[in-house]
């Protein structure tokens, strides 16, 4: 197992790294002068050069990566250059909204995610595997943007059922909350289990092939537990890497969701920020998601590993 | 010694394929019977529909398969009428099954304690004793340290371990019946005789019937005691072991038989083949399925199918042969058996290969860290001339495939030196690599990779004539007399590979590996993947191209039979190096290391002997890691005379053994003299 | 033997009969019908302003009319035609990954098999992709954005940028598994060049799964397209495209719900399309592979 994470570990790092000297550069590389912005069109040459060495822009880039990096690293996130706030603060007033948003999408994609799978590798004839296949076909051709669009127009619309705007905190009033919170968390969650459902249903495939669970028939096991301790057994594994790959999609694509249902979250911040030209929020937010996908896939290997003695006793 | 009361009887068996629509007949009237205390043989070559059978005894047919017609009465029941919870009682409890391949035949993720309970507690037993019950199997069945091992997974055994622990499975409800479906074929030669052993062991201690699936004479031979032969999903022939190896009254029996390159015969200029390739079952000749290749075929072996029935004056022996069955008797053969020819000398050429302490190391590793080298090859010498056949053997993991694609630049060369017909070539520079591309060729192990599935066989071909530099306009000629000279016809140049039988697929390897006129021709296990009524062919073909056009050949096998028959002198490798080497006649005769005569006594020969397995000598344990090599004499933690069994004899512990000897036969022992005692001496 | 007076070069046939292969493969059913909704919905948008003169711009005072056979999917809040604006949103749509999937196809396939020629190079392009991959798309478009400013050529940077491991690994992966297939090997001995191996034996078994992913990266640029134009990073109006009019038409969801169905429509129609080649390319690509 030690093994294992040590070999995991350096392109974990690897990866951080990339990703936070990209997130360093984002602003640099978009153009215009951070500390012309402070000081207003009309400030003089010597006003705007003050600003620069106040920010700490004189400075080679190496130096000032290294200065973001630490602070990063303490918990300094940067004060966005437009709003005059702590980017911390930002996030932390948007986080609970996409918190809730993130944590129920994720519930559902998983129990869809292995749901689904389970039952398409299970099912090997007839109606109900064409049915099954054609759904997860569907689903996975449909991204959440447009799957969010549909439930809108089907829902919301057509039958009226749930609405279609707007948030409350599930943590004040359950009931409307969840209700807001259903159709955005099903249309990021359903592309994403169908993505976990189709890899799941192929490695059940895959097993069913093994000559080991043809053994187990062979050794007269009943074939209710040959599907539990053998197939599934062995097809847990991938269930559990494809729901830490597709994590951090799933968390992207709350950029999005949050503009059309109208959620007040980190992504719709996000492109504000964009807009806006808050650069300071949108490297945190981009560091952030990228983190946050790279962790949750490390955690599926470890996972995996725990789930495999071949890859834990290695 | 036969048993009033076969435990199981097969009556009539007839299974087809549906594809799509159409159905496809698979087996037909198959027959036989097995009883307690008994090994019985099914012996075939591919598609000739022996797994098939035990597949329908288990009720564990592939989805598209089903039962047309036919019993299989085991115990009084019939047991193709059951209902499948009842058959399910039976699987495991009354009728267990080994699998071929021990590296899949056990779940990955559980451990190997987990499985035999596993199969203890769905047939009744108390989760409490199933425990020790498993530790006692394991036991059982030859696992050292049993109490530590039962809580290991199955990828921390080595292959022929893990078979012991599916033999454990089944017989851990005390099965009566075993059906064995090529227990040993993924295994190496010493393995197999250790499981094997194991098998006809537990036969003889718990009274069980065994039914084994082969392809493999020679375990036939060595540990059965009735045999069935099967063809294109037919029984042709039936009887006791003794009695049909003796005497075969099936034609392809006999043929078959006669075709085996023996270990421990004289070496004969040519095999006796059998025409042609095993019949596609969807496209079965009409008649005799074997009448296209039969020397006897008569008019009536056309048109109808021959029953298998039994032969007047010969109890207990069926067969299904028009010629046979109206004689009385197959007549005698007519084909004349070669005289056997001497091993020949060439000194006086000029090599064409010298190869001098090779090493051959492979490191992995990617951007991040490196594993420490692996030598799969170390210090390795060996030379060949022209028109001599040098046989290099040893089993998976020896690094004979290493050594011999490290020749031809396919694998890098960490020291030593190669010499091709009298040029340095060791650092396979720009000229280096052209010398040896236009004097060494290769032919590989499987026909069915070695040929690109996208072009065609003269696309193939011209690729090779293109370098050596053939003209355009003349490839197409050039092509069609290379596939003559490996007698394919020259009309299948438009073909694809997919189009071809493997036989043919590794006949096309061979031609272009001779399009550019090669003077040595490296053959890493070329028959292997063949069904053995096809390797005769390939092995004369070699033969012939060797004698005709002077080549050098280095052949590589595990397999010692086809080596002796090829071989002029042989080399054998163990764990990256040669143990011993020398002309073939000699070394086969009188081994002078403790491994070649282990292989010589592991390896099956079909020649019935009761007690076979006795005389063997079994090797314990596993080919250690090239990894980590032990210290002295590589062979030491195995050897039959080394330290294990001798414990003064410190010195291979402490001391490398080299390579020497008086004459041209050297081996790598501290004891030479004591090696060619182990070997037991071979049937009278 | 007549044939022996022409002979074949060795090479031409093989693609002649790759390309053939490809041919059959649409010629499937599937493919029939997917080739046909694509080819359909690009005649479509370039023969949009010869159909529909009055333009993409042309406004009348009804404003969201319901669905009529004048106006297909209704009309928007300065009454105009949807339908109309759809078909012309195409036009951008289909041209973004008309543009941007070849490329990465192109470059992603070189960058993966660049791997024969170099193997650091090779490594190096890996942990590349890595990094892509690690960026999820909506992510990867917010930095392009950001760096380049939202349009067109940031919509094509992104689509490039986001295809390219997905073409990358395919092409890698064919070339390890190629390279250990003995036939390769046999080459290798025969001392054929580099480049001839790569062109005769590895390429052509690279590209069964390389055209079936530029089918289902040109879906997925297409809805990249989509997504960052609902949210403003995208395509930037007057100019219509099918995320463009989703922006407005979702704020007009009451009203006028066909404003956001109808470029659903063309999208689904799209996705549908480009998804039945790539089916029928994948079957001929295993129907090979099984031989």
């Amino acid at each position: 197992m030690l093994a294992f994470l040590a070999r995991r570990l350096p392109s974990v790092a690897f990866m951080l790294l990339a990703t936070s000297i990209i997130a360093f550069l984002l602003p640099r590389l978009a153009g215009g002068d951070p500390a012309q912005t402070i000081a207003g069109a009309d400030a003089t040459v010597d006003q705007v050069e003050a600003i620069r060495q106040q920010l700490g822009l004189d400075q080679p880039l190496p130096a000032q990566y290294l200065d973001w990096l630490f602070g990063l690293l303490r918990g300094d996130l940067g004060t966005s250059l437009i709003t005059n706030r702590p980017v911390g603060q930002l996030i932390l007033a948007r986080l609970g909204s996409t918190l809730e948003l993130a944590l129920t999408a994720s519930v559902l994609m998983i129990a869809f995610g292995i749901g689904l799978g389970i039952l398409a590798g299970s099912v090997r004839k007839g109606a109900g595997r064409f049915g099954l296949d054609s759904a997860i076909s569907v689903l996975l051709a449909t991204p959440p943007h447009v799957t969010g669009l549909i439930l809108i127009l089907v829902f919301g619309i057509t039958f009226n059922m749930l609405p279609i705007s707007g948030e409350v905190s599930i943590l004040r009033d359950p009931v409307t909350g969840f209700s807001l919170l259903l159709m955005p968390a099903l249309a990021l969650a359903l592309p994403q289990a169908a993505m976990i459902a189709r890899l799941i249903q192929a490695r059940m495939m895959q097993i069913r092939q093994e000559e080991f669970v043809d053994f187990a028939r062979a050794k007269g096991v009943p074939r209710s537990q040959i599907v539990l301790s053998h197939i599934l057994r062995n097809s847990m594994g991938t269930a559990v890497v494809a729901t830490g790959i597709r994590i951090g999609e799933l968390l992207a694509g709350a950029v999005v969701i949050e503009a059309i249902f109208a959620r007040n979250g980190l992504g719709l911040m996000a492109v504000d920020a964009v807009t806006s030209r808050d650069y300071q929020v949108v490297q945190i937010v981009v560091l952030g998601a990228v983190v946050i996908a790279v962790l949750t896939h490390l955690f599926s290997e470890i996972l995996l590993a725990a789930l495999d003695p071949r890859i834990r006793l290695e | 010694m036969r048993s009033s009361t076969p435990l199981i009887e097969v009556q009539n068996l007839r299974t087809a394929f549906a594809f799509g629509s159409r159905t496809v007949p698979a087996l037909h009237d198959v027959s036989f019977e097995a009883s307690p205390g008994r090994v019985l043989g099914i012996v075939g070559e591919s598609g000739s529909g022996k797994s098939l059978t035990a597949r329908a005894i288990m009720r564990m047919l592939p989805e598209n398969a089903s039962v047309e017609a036919g019993e299989a009465r085991f115990d009084g029941r019939n047991l193709l009428e059951l209902d499948e919870n009842a058959m399910r009682a039976i699987r495991g409890a009354e009728i267990a099954m080994v699998f071929q391949d021990p590296q899949t035949a056990l779940n990955p993720v559980k451990t190997v304690g987990w499985q035999i309970e596993e199969a203890l507690i769905v047939h009744g037993a108390a989760k409490a004793g199933a425990r020790s019950r498993a530790i006692e199997l394991l036991s059982m069945v030859g696992i050292p340290e049993p109490e530590r091992r039962i809580d290991e997974f199955p990828h921390q055994f080595s292959g022929g371990m893990r078979q012991r622990v599916v033999i454990a499975i089944a017989i851990a409800n005390s099965a009566r019946l075993i059906i064995a479906d090529e227990p040993t074929t993924a295994l190496d030669v010493t393995i197999q005789a250790q499981v094997l052993r194991l098998l006809v062991d537990l036969k003889q201690r718990l009274g069980i019937a065994v039914i084994l699936i082969t392809h493999d004479m020679g375990v036939v031979a060595e540990i059965c005691d009735d045999i069935v032969v099967m063809y294109a999903g037919r029984v042709v022939e039936r009887g006791t072991v003794e009695a049909v190896f003796a005497d075969p009254q099936h034609p392809y029996t006999r043929d078959l038989l006669h075709s085996m390159p023996r270990i421990d015969s004289e070496r004969r200029a040519e095999l006796p083949t059998i025409p042609g390739a095993t019949p596609d079952l969807s496209r079965l000749p009409p008649g005799c399925p074997f009448h296209p290749r039969c020397s006897l075929a008569e008019d009536v072996c056309r048109t109808s199918v021959p029953p298998l029935a039994a032969l007047p004056g010969r109890p207990g022996r069926l067969t299904a042969c028009h010629v046979a069955q109206r004689l009385g008797a197959l007549p005698p053969r007519t084909a004349a058996i070669e005289a056997p020819v001497a091993d020949r000398q060439f000194h006086d050429q000029a090599p064409i290969l010298v190869v001098e302490d090779l090493v051959v190391e492979f490191s992995r590793g990617g951007l991040f860290g490196r594993t420490p080298p692996v030598r799969a090859v170390d210090h390795v010498s060996l030379d060949l001339r022209p028109g001599e056949t040098l046989g290099l053997v040893g089993e998976s993991g020896c690094g004979k495939t290493s050594l011999s694609r490290a020749l031809v630049g396919l694998n890098p060369i960490s020291a030593g030196k190669v010499e091709v017909d009298g040029m340095d070539v060791t650092g396979f520079d720009a000229a280096q690599s052209a010398k040896v591309r236009e004097q060494v060729q290769y032919v590989f192990q499987d026909p069915y990779a070695s040929l690109n599935p996208r072009l065609t066989i003269r696309q193939i071909l011209s690729e090779a004539l293109e370098q050596r530099g053939v003209a355009r306009g003349a490839r197409e000629a050039e092509a069609a007399r290379l596939l003559d000279m490996v007698g394919l016809d020259p009309s299948y140049l438009e073909r694809y590979p997919k189009a071809f039988s493997g036989g043919q697929r590794q006949r096309i390897g061979i031609a272009r590996a001779l399009a550019v006129e090669p003077r040595l021709l490296i053959c890493d296990e070329p028959v292997s993947a063949l069904d053995v009524s096809i390797q005769a062919q390939v092995i004369n073909i070699l033969a012939e191209l060797r004698d005709r056009l002077g080549l050098g050949i280095l052949f590589i096998a595990h397999d010692l039979s086809v080596v002796r028959h090829l071989s002029d002198r042989v080399a054998v490798m163990y764990l990256g190096r040669i143990v011993e080497t020398g002309p073939a006649a000699e070394v086969y005769a009188r081994p002078r290391h403790p491994y070649t005569a282990v292989l010589l006594s592991s390896t099956p020969r079909p020649v019935p002997d009761a007690d076979a397995m006795s005389r063997k000598i079994v090797l314990g344990g596993d080919m250690p890691s090239p990894r980590n090599p032990p210290s002295g004499c590589r062979f030491r933690t195995r050897c039959p005379i080394g330290p294990l069994y001798h414990p003064d004899r410190q010195i291979c512990v402490s001391d490398e053994p080299a390579l020497s000897g008086a004459g041209a036969q050297k081996a790598a022992c501290h004891f030479p003299d004591e090696a060619a005692g182990l070997v037991p001496s071979s049937s009278p | 033997m007549t044939m022996s007076q022409t002979p074949v070069p060795a090479r031409r046939p093989v693609l002649n009969e790759g390309v053939a292969r490809y041919l059959r493969a649409l010629a499937q059913p599937q493919g029939l019908v997917g080739c046909g909704l694509l080819l359909l919905l690009i005649a479509a948008a370039l023969l949009a302003p010869v159909v529909f003169p009055g333009g993409v711009d042309q406004q009348s005072r009804d404003s969201f009319l319901p669905p009529s056979p004048a106006h297909p999917f209704g009309t928007d809040e300065l009454g105009r035609d949807i339908f109309v604006r759809c078909i012309y949103a195409l036009q951008v749509s289909v041209s973004l990954v008309i543009v941007s999937v070849p490329i990465a196809a192109v470059a992603g396939t070189l960058m993966g098999l660049s791997g024969a020629v170099s193997r650091l190079l090779g490594e190096g392009f890996q942990r590349l992709f890595d990094i892509i991959l690690g960026f999820p798309s909506l992510v990867l478009g917010i930095c392009i954005v950001i760096i380049i400013g939202p349009g067109w050529l940031s919509l094509v940077v992104t689509i490039v940028i986001f295809s390219l491991p997905q073409f990358g690994r395919l092409a890698r992966g064919a070339l390890l598994s190629e390279e250990g297939r003995e036939y390769v090997l046999a080459a290798r001995v025969l001392g054929v060049s580099k480049g001839k191996i790569m062109l005769r034996h590895i390429l052509p078994n690279a590209l069964d799964p390389i055209f079936v992913q530029v089918s289902l990266s040109m879906i997925a640029g297409i809805f990249i397209e989509a997504a960052l134009s609902i949210v403003g990073l995208g395509i930037q109006p007057p100019t219509p495209s099918l995320g463009t009019l989703l922006n407005v038409g979702i704020r007009y969801v009451y009203v006028q719900p066909m404003y956001t169905a109808g470029p659903i429509i063309m999208l689904l129609l799209l996705a549908l399309a480009f998804n039945l080649i790539a089916d029928a390319l994948n079957a001929q690509a295993l129907k090979t592979r099984g031989e």
